[in-house]
């Protein structure tokens, strides 16, 4: 039921982010920015609300811990079902983008 | 961590809004990611993340599970305990009312009786999966 639901911005970009290697909290806000070209800058209630849903679906889970300057990192790395869902999101959003760019600009878009 | 800067101190405060069991998961975690995206003379949360952690915390607890999950667990133990607690209850108002004393009681006896109903009602054995 739940795994139909849309995903939402934060954990899609997450997930994008963890795609390539796991990260740690602060590793993910500065790749999300990346990723959506500044436009999204998560703030760690958002963030940690975000984790703690993808690893409570298995679509994340924690990795490994360090210390650095007496913090704690805490990194966390995709599993092969959040990379499931997230090609699954991709593929769909990848759909409704060419629908409405064919619309637009009927013609211009073939692939 | 024994002498936090002023800064991280306001910091734990906001999340001390949340419930304890993230704090004690994620509570670190989020101070670092906090601590590491402040600015070099930042000596207080913003208005935007202290509203972003007020939100998510308070959320969080408004979300928390009722009945808990170690009653859920012994579903199949507190669901008579329950039932019977709700029965005993049931007896001691038709006494009291009965004996035409202490109609008093019942502004506690009749939320206690609905509470521990509801209680059995959530935990009832076909809802075990949920």
């Amino acid at each position: 039921m739940s795994k139909k639901r849309t995903m939402q911005e934060a954990s899609f970009l997450i997930l994008t982010a963890l795609a390539g290697a796991s990260q740690h909290g602060y590793g993910i806000v500065t790749d999300v920015g990346q990723i959506s070209g500044g436009r999204v800058r998560l703030k760690a209630g958002t963030l940690y609300a975000a984790l703690d849903r993808l690893t409570a679906d298995g679509l994340i889970e924690p990795d490994r811990e360090e210390i650095v300057d007496n913090r704690l990192r805490r990194y966390y790395r995709i599993t092969p079902e959040g990379a499931e869902r997230l090609a699954e999101e991709a593929d769909r959003l990848r759909a409704n983008a060419h629908a409405a760019l064919s619309r637009l600009r009927p013609g211009v878009v073939t692939t | 961590m024994t002498d936090q800067s002023p800064l991280e101190r306001r910091y734990r405060r906001w999340l001390a809004l949340y419930p304890q069991s993230f704090r004690g998961e994620h509570e670190e975690e989020m101070v670092a990611v906090l601590m590491q995206g402040a600015d070099r003379d930042q000596t207080r949360p913003n208005a935007g993340e202290a509203a972003d952690l007020a939100a998510h915390g308070l959320r969080r607890r408004a979300a928390r599970r009722f009945p808990g999950d170690w009653e859920r667990a012994h579903a199949k133990v507190m669901f008579p305990v329950r039932i019977a607690i709700a029965l005993w209850l049931c007896f001691i108002t038709a006494m009291l009312v009965g004996f035409g004393r202490g109609e008093l009681w019942l502004i506690l006896l009749i939320p206690a009786i609905a509470a521990h109903v509801y209680i059995a009602y959530r935990i009832r054995p076909s809802a075990a999966k949920r």
